[in-house]
Order: structure tokens, then C-alpha cells, then sequence
């Protein structure tokens, strides 16, 4: 459905991508946010929309842009690129990104004809700040860092709620980390790098001689230091894929948030959303995923893993075990005894020996190489070749996307550092690395528990990341030493209330998880470009070809081609095994009892690969000559067409 | 051993009710032999949702004082999911109390526990202070009891003459063809039944008529051809598809859309999207969620004798040993209470289920959970020396052809329609017939009563289990300089914690806590005592706050503990024991 292309605006390019509010050398807050986005869809209302999908547990809009030109196909039938980020509450620089991809679209559309070609056969739904209560923790007088959203939460299930947050108490206007020299503490100053910290290692005689906390005191005098404070759940850990279960930051149960229920429910009304680019503290385009499917290893900013480490035991307290004759009890019987429980009985075993199903965890052997062509083309495009901290996924949406959801989903940090002195990272085809078995749920969520204020990448040692080195850390503060970012605060001395004399200081709120804001709108640029790479990709489903045959006796023999001329296949392969994407429906639009042979009425293929294949059908149908019937191709990720023809 | 307890009480049950009779016959208004009950209901046939809501509000307004209906939000079509809650108010708030949460008909065809909680509702009220134990456990516990949380499905089961329909009514694209639930079956012949139907193709189908009873069909046997196709339930291709029925309303379990082991459809089929997707699971989560108290559930399902409890998968392990200890017993003297059910494990003893209701309240909010699959055909012909017949093939009521010999003598023919000619526009010519929709899965409506009371008395046995903790003996000994050791006895004298293993590890419910004080009291150590009548070391506990201390595994079923506490002060100390599930319980005593 081509259209005539609108008259070239005179003012374009860079003129144009500086409209109202689109100022890209800042991080927005909520209002600046919603300012920017109500303008920029008010300059272009012929092919924008703005849809507040949600409201946040404070009430802020969760804004969706939907950008299309709706002239044409309708834009819920053509293929769609969702766009979300700033799941974590510190990870705003993805927020950055988007609003910049939104100008990009908005403002380029006049004038480069590939943005236009791509609004008017597909659309780009964005959704720029999933989580804006947390965001805007980043433009409050004290900075914490926080990633979760603000539903109360007794994160130490002792009975009181968020009633242990941190406190500024340098008045530095930021919540960083607190050392206490003590001998029985686990940790040692780094010998490359007296401003960071390690662990010390007894295997090779080391000393342990530093605690470690979060800036605050225990206000609830439980032992713990910021153990239950304000905010409860990281958003990209409270969904359906490798769901955290019963972790403190991942909610009561999986899409339990007002936020993640929006985008869940955003994105099941918009089945034609073809693929799925987030930002996040996730990565697998920075690093592609393996050969077998598998994403590359996190990195763990040790100095904020230990810290949240002090308070890893507080959901323990209180674990009383019965020793023998405490209590008086007077059950009858006891364990075991003549009679064993259901399971011992002989009782038909139904299911014993039934393999119960799993679910993938790894990428389709069928669907890798588009995923490593998309990551390749992405560090082109970019030139990023080595991610900040990043996390195994566990909740994200970026996984449900591609596991339940069945799409091509991907996930970036949206930035990155220089490429490690030892390549890690580098040339980005992950070399294979063992399968590591995910620690239960339980030490997962031990290790991760998301406080108050645990900043980008405080998590515990990740499976396969050294543990306690401060090998990642090391690499940041070279980083930030060599590009001059103000990230690490220096250690000044401190009387704490309780803990006596203490060091605070380490790295600074939001500094580790988002460049400098004068970086964004280069990031912006390049992504943008990703963006406009990423909708030349989709499935393009037509009906090829399509022949008549009058049989004679008022019979008619129709064949029909469909071809898929997109890059992507109508449905990735987990798509079809996980029946998530629907099979692309053929239908002759004829009543049912005039179809003599041949082919159903409405017919399905799972799926059909791109780059020109086909699909062919036919029927011998009775008519009459110079009646017309109608053929039409419905592909619910690649868009739909439909021809009539004519009995002759 | 537990049995002989539940035979004394039995026989104190009627012992008191022989009292009542013989000592107080005037005492509740009473003339005859037996009790006249205030509210006639029927528990001889099936209710649909305004019958059922009538039936409520009839039963409210008669027990005004113990009864309060409203509704936990709307199904999908608008229907009100109704709830009972019963509670005393002369013996505290509801959530001073444990709670017993009852449900019922989540699958829309399996509507015969909403009668239970009907029966339920009704007896319990209409034998306050009539039976002792009773009245006692209304004036102990509270009850929420909601009859159908399928309201659209049941209306629909009830309506439509068709056995089917156990999804909910959120439409959903079943033969992806972009229309929603555009297909239904239909009632060809407007005899208000959905049938079978099937064709005769003499020698060239797969079934054929029993020789000895033509309503049977069975499969030819192997190598011959059989005379009949079966072509599926009775309809038309609505939407001209080509297809006949393939849409019908919802098209999923509305019991795989709740959290815990929640799998997506491929894995799980008919879970949806996310948990709670479904409004009839959110409302049921969002109203457990703001009732901590309840520490006990029973979803009634249908059919087959079963008394089910979790874990539905394999792979999420079994439960701790000190839970499943706890569920045996129940589950043991459930299959006592109910002949023909069997106490088994979702996945073990059935099929695996991944997202069910139990396994969420157990795992996810730490309540004690049964499922009961109510009915067994079994239950048609009971004695021994029946069931002896039952092994001989020929036998009229081997269980091949049992339920025709069950309709013809004892329903009188009522379940079955014969086979009839019907001119079908698809198929041309064919027969229709076959059972009715009540016929199997519910029990035949002269046994209901019995299904009904059978199944409360187990639920109230599960309610008389939970947890209820209870302050003892108290002792004060100066230890001079104005400091006391002070030690108090907290006992939970019903089998079931104040806080499941399974719940303490997930850390899903608010742990117990102990607390201390006095205006002039200053605790300065809490430890528990290992044994009161020897002298001993005791169990320090090593917790910052002694004046409140936090209990997360809380307190075992059946069993007392002492708790001491070494104060300093004067006056009154008062020690309380709180606990989500199992009640508050606080002694006070003087330091002196």
C-alpha cells in the first residue's frame, strides 16, 4: 500500500530534531518526560499517537507513542517494533535513548524516505519509562540509585514495612557504601586500587579486615543496616520468564506491579508486535548469544555486591530449630510410624514417570542465527563492544518477549565501556563457555536482594563471575578515571552512630548504570539507526501469485502462491514450538459447500521463512465466469494481504 | 492415636445433641423430634446464579447477626462472584480469627460444590447453639465461603444443555482465525440438550451399537469395521468456516491462571498470558491477599473421590516433611470422613498441573490447601457383596454399562436420550442422543445430601485443625535487685502451625512475634525454655530486641513451648504471643 510521499519538508535534519523540549543533553524527569512526548506527538498528531497505558503505584502515566502513518493497512495489522526501557529505576539512560529514537522517527519521517517507508508499512510502538517512580528518584536532592518501583514491601518479612532505608549521612547528597575496619569482617582493600575493596581470599593467606554497608544506620535496631527500605520491586525481575519466585524485589508473584500489568496487558492487546528491543541491565546484543542459544556472563560491581551482602541474612532471623524434647508436644503418632503419606502408599502414581514438559531456556537452534545477525549488526551500528554491568536476566520482559511472547527480543544497556584489556567481550560472538546451572530461586534471591539502595549491578556474585575480585570494579574506575567522570566518591571518615568510626564513600549513585548525559544523543543516533535496521526486518507476507482454470461445468481451479519477503520467518521456530505466534491463516472467501476439491476453506501454515519463499494452495470451486472471489493472507507478525480473482 | 480422638468426639457430638433433645426440648422453639430449621433450602437439585444468590440473601437475612453477604468483585460478564463470610462478632473481628476459605465450581461444568458451600452455610447456622462443637467452632473461627467462582461458566453450564464448559467466558481466538468464540456448539433438535452425534455407514465406520444394549456404543473391535462415525457434539458451522463448533466460549482452565509454578501455554495449556490475567483469579487473589487470616482453603472440584492436595508438578518437590506429616493426618481421616475418596498428590495421583489455585495458597500464601474431586461413580453400587459383582464382565452392573443399569432402575431412565433420525445440514442424515449433561460428573440428585454434608464435615475438620495458640501457666521468681525471671507457656493445641514450613521458607507470611513489656518493665534476655519441670540451660535467643522477637517458622501444631524472660522493673508485664493465622494470644502478670 504505497501512498504518494507527502511534501518534502524544507526544514529537516538537525533543524528539526531540535524541536520544543527535545533537549538531549540531559536526563528528563517525569514532567520534562510527559512534556517532551505530549509536544512532540502534537508536532506530528498525522503519525503519532501518545496512549497513556498505565499508571505507576504513584500515579505517574506510563506513556506509550505509537508511531505509524495510518493511512494505509491498519496499523494494528501491520508488523510492530515495541521499544521499552528504564524498567530499572537507575537505568535511565535507556529512557534517553527512546525519546531519542521517538525524535528521530518523528522528525526524520518528512525527510528520509527509509523512516517513511517504514512508517507507512509497520509501526514502532514506544514505551520510554516503564518504571517512573523509580526514575525520578534520580532527580531527588539524595540520590539512592534505587531499581525498584515504590510498592511497599517488608523486603525482611519481620513484620514492619520499609522502615530501614538508607540515610545521607555526609550530606553529600548521595547514598554510597560504608567501610568499618574490623578484624572479623570478610573484606581487604584491593591491592591495585586502594579506593576499592576485594575479598579476602584465605586460600592464599589473606587477612579479612573491612565490613561493609550501605550508607545509613539500622533504624529498626534489627542488626541490619538499610534492610527493608522505601520501593519493592525491580520491574525487570517480576515477569513470567525465569521468574525469581519469592525473592524481596520481585514482587508478590510474577506481573503482580501496576507497571509490569500495563506493559503485559499493552502488549498482549498489540498481538502484531513482531519484535522487541528493551534497555536494560540485560544484554544480548552487546554479546550475542552462544551457539547454543545461551546468553553471554554477567559482571558483578563487587564493592555494592558486598554491601548488600550485610544485610543477605535478615530474612533468616528467627528460624528457631526444635531440638529433641523442647516444646511438649502432644502429637500422637509421630512421623513416619505404620503409616507413610500418600506418596508410599501404592497409591496409583499417575504421573510418575510422566516427563513433565519445560520450558526453553536457551534460544531455538532454529532462531540463533537471526538473533547473531541482529547482534552483529548491532555493534556495527553502534560501535559498542563491551557492556557496563549487566545481569543474567531473571523476570525480564526482554525474555518473556522471546520465550512466551515468541518474538525476536532483545536487550542492551544502550551503552558501553571500552573494550577490557583482555578482549572480554570483544568481537562479540560469545566463545562457548560451559552451561552453568542456575542456583535455586532461594540463593538467587539471597543474592540479589534489591534494597532500597542497590545501585546498577549490586548483586552478588553472578554464576560464572569471579567472586569478590573487584575485577569489573576495577575496569569501571579506570573508566570513569580516564574519561574524568565524577563516579567514585572519594572515602572520607565518618562517626556512625553505632558502628563508630567508618569510611563512606564508592561508587557514585547512577554512575555505573548510565553515561554522561553529554554521550546520549550519539547513543540516540546510532540506535536510531538500529531502529530504522531492525523494521527493514520484519516478515512481509503476500499473495504472490495466482492463476484461474475454467474446468468447464461451471468448475474453476484457483492456485494461489503466498511468499514471505521479509527477512524474518512469519514465526520464529519457538514461536511455532511455543505456540505463541498464531500459524498464518489462507482463506478463500467462498461458502464452504462450493468448494469441490482441493484445500479447506480457511488453511494455516506455521510458518514460512523469508527472503521469497513460498507457499502454495489451490481448490477447484464452482462459480460462475466473471464472478470474482476473494483470496486473502493473514500473518499475525508480518502483515496481511488479500487479492480478488476472477472466474473466467 | 488421633482416631480414637475423633470417635470420642463423635460420640460427644451425640451425646450432646441426645442432651439437647431430651433436657431442652423447648430450648430453640422446638416441638417435634427433630429440629424445625429456619430456612428450608433444597439440596436435591442444582441452583443457578440467581438461585443461588436468592438462596444467600434468604440465608442472610434469617442469621443476621453471623452472616454477611457481598461480592469479591465481577466475572467477566458481569456476573457478581458472591461471598458469604460468616463470623461471630461477640468473639472478635474476623481477622482476630483464623479463617476457613471455601470455593467452589472454578471449572464452569463442575457445579456441584456450590451446593456444599450452599449446605454449608446452612447447617452451620442452623445448628448454633444447638450442637456444642458447633457453636463452638462458629464462635472460634470465621468462614468465607464463596460458591462459584465461575459464575459465567456456571450460568452457561446451566443454561446451555451442554456437559462441556469449564473455562470462564474471557473470549479467546481458539482456531486463530481472528473472530472470538463465533462458534458454539448448537441444539439442533431443541430438545434442550447438546448431543451427540453419529452417522450409520454400514461397514465403513468405527464404532457399532452393543449387541446387548443399542444405546451403547463401542469400538469395533480390532481388524473389523464398525458401522457408525462419531461426528462430535451436536452444532453447525456458525461462521462458515467449514468447520463445525470449533470456537465455543473461553478456551482455557481458568484453575492454570494462578502463581506459583504458573507455566505459559505451551508448557501449561489454557494458563493465558500471566497469572491473574483471568478477573475471577484476581479477585479470589486480591481478596485472600487482604485476609491474611485464613489459614485454611477447600476448592471443590469435580469428579472421581479425591482428596488432593499439592505440589501439581514433580519438579517442585515435595513438601517439607513437617507439612506433609500435618496434611497425611488431615488427608487420612479425610478419607475416613469420606468413603470412596482417596487423599492423594496433585501431580502423583492425578496429572500434573502447573499454576493451580492450591498450589498458590499453599506456596504463595502460606495456607493449608485441600482440592476435593467430588463424586465417584464407585458411589452407584456400594455393598461389598455389589461390588463383587461389579468384577463379573457379564455382570449388569460391571462398570462398562454400570451407569445404564443405575439410570434405568434408580433414575428411571432420566440421564439418557435414545438415539434419533435428525436431518443434519451438514451431515445429511444422522443420529442424535447420548447422556445428558448432569449424567457422571455430578451426582445424581437424590445422593446429593450426602455428597454435600460428607464433604463440609471434612472441611470443618480442617477448620477445627487451625492453628489457634493459647496463653498457660505463667511463673514469676525474683531473682532479687528487682530483677524477675518471668516464664509463660504458649500452646497450640490444633495440629495444624501457625506457620507452614513451605510458607516460612518462602517467607510469605508475617513471621509470629513475641512480645514483652510493662510501663516499668525492661527486658533483658528472652530464651526458650527446653524443659519446665527439669532444671537446665535454656535456648537464648540471639536476636537485637528481646522485647519483640520474631518467630518466622512460628509455632508447631499440637505443642507447647515456654518462653523466659529476665526483666528488670516493677508491675505488670503483660507477653504476647501474635500470629496471622493462629490468633493472639497475651498473659500479664505482676512482677513481685
Amino acid at each position: 500500500m504505497r501512498r504518494a510521499a507527502p511534501a518534502v519538508l524544507l526544514v529537516a535534519g538537525l533543524a528539526a530534531t531540535m524541536a520544543a523540549g527535545a533537549d538531549f543533553t540531559k536526563y528528563h524527569n517525569a514532567a520534562e518526560l510527559t512534556a517532551f512526548l505530549q509536544e512532540a506527538v502534537k508536532a506530528h498528531a498525522d503519525i503519532s499517537r501518545l496512549v497513556e497505558i498505565g499508571k505507576s503505584r504513584e500515579g505517574r502515566p506510563i506513556w506509550a507513542v505509537e508511531i505509524a502513518n495510518p493511512r494505509g493497512a491498519p496499523v494494528e495489522s501491520r508488523p510492530a517494533l515495541l521499544i521499552a526501557a528504564n524498567f530499572e529505576g537507575d537505568q535511565v539512560i535507556g529512557s534517553e535513548i527512546a525519546l531519542f529514537i521517538v525524535d528521530y522517527l518523528l522528525n526524520g519521517y518528512a525527510a528520509n524516505p527509509e523512516i517513511r517507508q517504514r512508517l507507512d508499512s509497520s509501526a514502532v510502538y514506544v514505551v520510554p519509562r516503564v518504571n517512573p517512580d523509580g526514575a525520578e528518584l534520580m532527580f531527588s536532592p539524595v540520590k539512592t540509585g534505587r531499581k525498584t518501583n515504590s510498592a511497599p514491601f517488608d523486603d525482611d518479612n519481620d513484620g514492619r514495612i520499609d522502615e530501614d532505608g538508607p540515610e545521607d549521612l555526609n550530606n553529600d547528597g548521595v547514598i554510597t557504601v560504608m567501610r568499618v575496619k574490623d578484624p572479623r569482617g570478610d573484606y581487604m582493600i584491593h591491592p591495585d586500587d586502594p579506593r576499592l575493596m576485594k575479598k579476602a581470599d584465605a586460600q592464599r593467606g589473606e587477612a579479612g579486615a573491612y565490613r561493609i554497608y550501605w550508607e545509613g544506620i539500622d533504624n529498626d535496631r534489627d542488626g541490619f543496616i538499610n534492610e527493608d527500605g522505601p520501593g519493592g520491586v525491580d520491574l525487570n525481575r517480576n515477569f513470567q520468564h525465569k521468574y525469581p519466585y519469592y525473592s524481596p524485589d520481585a514482587g508478590r508473584h510474577m506481573v503482580s506491579e501496576p507497571e509490569s500489568r500495563a506493559l503485559m496487558d499493552y502488549v498482549i492487546g498489540h498481538r502484531n508486535i513482531a519484535m522487541i528491543l528493551t534497555f536494560g541491565e540485560s544484554d544480548n546484543l552487546i554479546t550475542a548469544v552462544g551457539r547454543r542459544g545461551e546468553l553471554g556472563p554477567a559482571s558483578t560491581i563487587d564493592l555494592l555486591a558486598f554491601a548488600q551482602q550485610s544485610t543477605a541474612e535478615a530474612r533468616t532471623v528467627g528460624v528457631f530449630q526444635i531440638s529433641p524434647g523442647f516444646g511438649r508436644g502432644f502429637r500422637g503418632g509421630g512421623p513416619g510410624g505404620e503409616e507413610a503419606g500418600p506418596m508410599g502408599r501404592g497409591q496409583q502414581p499417575a504421573a510418575r514417570g510422566q516427563q513433565a514438559r519445560r520450558p526453553a531456556e536457551t534460544v531455538n537452534t532454529e532462531d540463533i542465527e537471526y538473533f547473531r545477525t541482529i547482534s552483529d549488526r548491532y555493534r556495527a551500528l553502534t560501535g559498542l563492544r563491551s557492556a557496563p554491568a549487566v545481569r543474567i536476566p531473571a523476570g525480564a520482559f526482554f525474555e518473556y518477549g522471546y520465550y512466551q511472547f515468541g518474538v525476536p527480543a532483545f536487550s542492551t544497556p544502550g551503552w558501553g565501556l571500552p573494550a577490557s584489556p583482555r578482549g572480554e567481550g570483544e568481537g562479540a560472538r560469545m566463545p562457548q563457555r560451559p552451561a552453568e546451572a542456575q542456583p535455586p530461586a532461594g540463593v538467587q534471591a539471597a543474592a540479589r536482594r534489591g534494597l532500597g539502595a542497590a545501585p546498577a549491578g549490586a548483586t552478588a556474585a553472578e554464576p560464572g563471575a569471579a567472586a569478590g575480585g573487584g575485577e569489573f570494579d576495577l575496569r569501571l574506575l579506570r573508566w570513569m578515571d580516564a574519561e574524568k567522570i565524577d563516579g567514585f566518591v572519594p572515602w572520607t571518615p565518618f562517626k556512625h552512630p553505632t558502628l563508630g568510626e567508618v569510611e563512606i564513600g564508592g561508587f557514585r549513585p547512577y554512575a555505573c548504570s548510565n553515561p554522561p548525559a553529554a554521550r546520549i544523543a550519539e547513543l540516540g543516533k546510532t540506535h536510531g539507526d538500529f531502529v530504522l535496521y531492525l523494521t527493514s526486518l520484519f516478515a512481509r507476507v503476500s499473495i504472490a501469485e495466482t492463476s484461474v482454470a475454467n474446468l468447464g461445468g461451471g468448475l474453476f481451479r484457483i492456485k494461489a502462491e503466498i511468499a514471505n519477503t521479509g527477512y524474518l520467518p512469519t514465526a520464529t521456530a519457538h514461536g511455532v514450538a511455543s505456540r505463541s505466534v498464531k500459524p498464518t491463516m489462507v482463506q478463500i472467501d467462498i461458502a464452504p459447500e462450493r468448494i469441490v476439491s482441493g484445500d479447506a476453506k480457511t488453511v494455516f501454515f506455521q510458518a514460512l521463512a523469508g527472503s521469497g519463499r513460498r507457499q502454495k494452495y489451490e481448490w477447484i470451486v464452482r462459480g460462475k465466469p466473471g464472478e470474482t472471489v476473494n483470496l486473502k493472507a493473514v500473518s499475525q507478525k508480518g502483515g496481511s494481504d488479500s487479492v480478488a480473482v476472477t472466474l473466467r | 492415636m488421633r482416631i480414637d480422638g475423633i470417635m470420642r468426639k463423635s460420640a460427644a457430638y451425640l451425646l450432646g445433641a441426645a442432651l439437647t433433645a431430651v433436657l431442652a426440648p423447648g430450648a430453640s422453639g422446638q416441638k417435634a423430634s427433630d429440629p424445625q430449621f429456619k430456612v428450608k433450602l433444597d439440596f436435591n437439585r442444582w441452583h443457578d446464579c440467581d438461585e443461588l444468590k436468592a438462596d444467600l440473601l434468604r440465608l442472610e437475612k434469617a442469621f443476621p447477626k453471623f452472616l454477611k453477604y457481598s461480592s469479591i468483585g465481577k466475572s467477566y460478564e458481569g456476573r457478581d462472584i458472591m461471598l458469604m463470610t460468616i463470623n461471630n462478632p461477640d468473639t472478635g473481628p474476623e481477622s482476630s480469627k483464623a479463617a476457613m476459605y471455601i470455593e467452589a465450581n472454578v471449572h464452569g461444568n463442575e457445579i456441584q460444590g456450590a451446593e456444599i458451600c450452599l449446605y454449608t452455610i446452612w447447617y452451620l447456622m442452623e445448628n448454633y447453639g444447638r450442637i456444642d462443637n458447633i457453636t463452638r467452632l462458629v464462635d472460634e473461627r470465621v468462614f468465607y465461603i464463596v460458591p462459584t467462582v465461575n459464575p459465567d461458566g456456571r450460568q452457561y453450564f446451566m443454561s446451555a444443555g451442554t456437559s462441556g464448559g469449564r473455562s470462564g467466558h474471557v473470549p479467546v481466538d481458539d482456531d486463530n482465525d481472528g473472530l472470538f468464540d463465533e462458534d458454539d456448539v448448537d441444539d439442533l433438535n431443541g430438545n434442550g440438550v447438546i448431543e451427540q452425534v453419529i452417522k450409520y455407514v454400514p461397514g465403513q465406520g468405527t464404532h457399532r451399537k452393543s449387541a446387548a444394549d443399542p444405546r451403547i456404543l463401542e469400538p469395533a473391535p480390532a481388524g473389523k469395521p464398525g458401522d457408525y462415525v462419531l461426528l462430535g457434539t451436536e452444532g453447525i458451522d456458525n461462521d462458515g468456516d467449514g468447520r463445525i463448533n470449533e470456537d465455543p466460549p473461553g478456551g482455557y482452565d481458568p484453575n492454570r491462571n494462578f502463581a506459583s509454578d504458573w507455566q505459559p501455554n505451551y508448557i501449561q495449556g489454557g494458563s493465558m498470558d500471566y497469572p491473574f490475567q483471568l478477573p475471577e483469579a484476581r479477585a479470589v487473589n486480591d481478596f485472600l491477599l487482604a485476609h491474611p487470616n485464613i489459614a485454611g482453603v477447600q476448592s471443590y472440584h469435580n469428579n472421581g473421590g479425591m482428596i488432593l492436595r499439592g505440589p501439581g508438578a514433580e519438579w517442585m518437590g515435595e513438601y517439607p516433611a513437617s507439612d506433609a506429616q500435618v496434611y497425611d493426618e488431615l488427608g487420612r481421616n479425610g478419607e475416613r470422613i469420606l468413603p470412596f475418596y482417596r487423599y492423594l498428590v496433585i501431580w502423583s495421583g492425578l496429572y500434573t498441573v502447573h499454576g493451580g489455585f492450591i498450589d498458590w495458597t499453599n506456596d504463595g500464601l502460606g495456607i493449608l490447601s485441600f482440592s476435593n474431586e467430588l463424586w465417584n461413580t464407585g458411589q452407584y453400587f456400594t455393598s461389598p457383596e455389589l461390588k463383587e459383582q461389579q468384577r463379573n464382565p457379564e455382570s449388569p452392573i460391571n462398570p462398562r454399562v454400570s451407569s445404564f443399569f443405575f439410570d434405568d432402575y434408580l433414575e428411571f431412565g432420566d440421564e439418557f436420550n435414545e438415539w434419533k433420525e435428525f436431518d443434519h445440514p451438514v451431515y445429511g442424515k444422522v443420529e442424535i442422543g447420548g447422556w445428558k449433561k448432569y449424567q457422571g460428573r455430578i451426582q445424581p440428585r437424590f445422593m446429593s445430601e450426602e455428597v454435600c454434608h460428607r464433604n463440609m464435615a471434612f472441611s470443618l475438620y480442617q477448620a477445627d485443625e487451625m492453628p489457634q495458640m493459647a496463653a498457660g501457666e505463667a511463673t514469676v521468681e525474683s531473682l532479687g535487685a528487682g530483677v524477675y525471671r518471668v516464664r509463660v507457656d504458649f500452646t497450640n493445641k490444633k495440629l495444624i502451625p501457625t506457620i507452614l514450613a513451605k510458607a516460612a521458607q518462602n517467607n510469605v507470611v508475617r513471621p509470629d512475634l513475641l512480645t514483652a513489656g510493662g510501663r516499668n518493665v525492661e527486658v533483658l534476655s528472652a530464651a526458650w525454655v527446653r524443659d519446665k519441670i527439669r532444671p537446665g540451660p535454656t535456648q537464648l535467643i540471639d536476636q537485637p530486641d528481646p522485647a519483640r522477637i520474631i518467630v518466622r517458622n512460628g509455632h508447631p501444631g499440637r505443642s507447647t513451648r515456654t518462653i523466659e524472660y529476665i526483666v528488670r522493673g516493677s508491675g505488670e508485664m503483660t507477653v504476647t504471643y501474635s500470629s496471622v493465622k493462629g490468633g493472639t494470644a497475651t498473659k500479664t502478670v505482676t512482677l513481685k
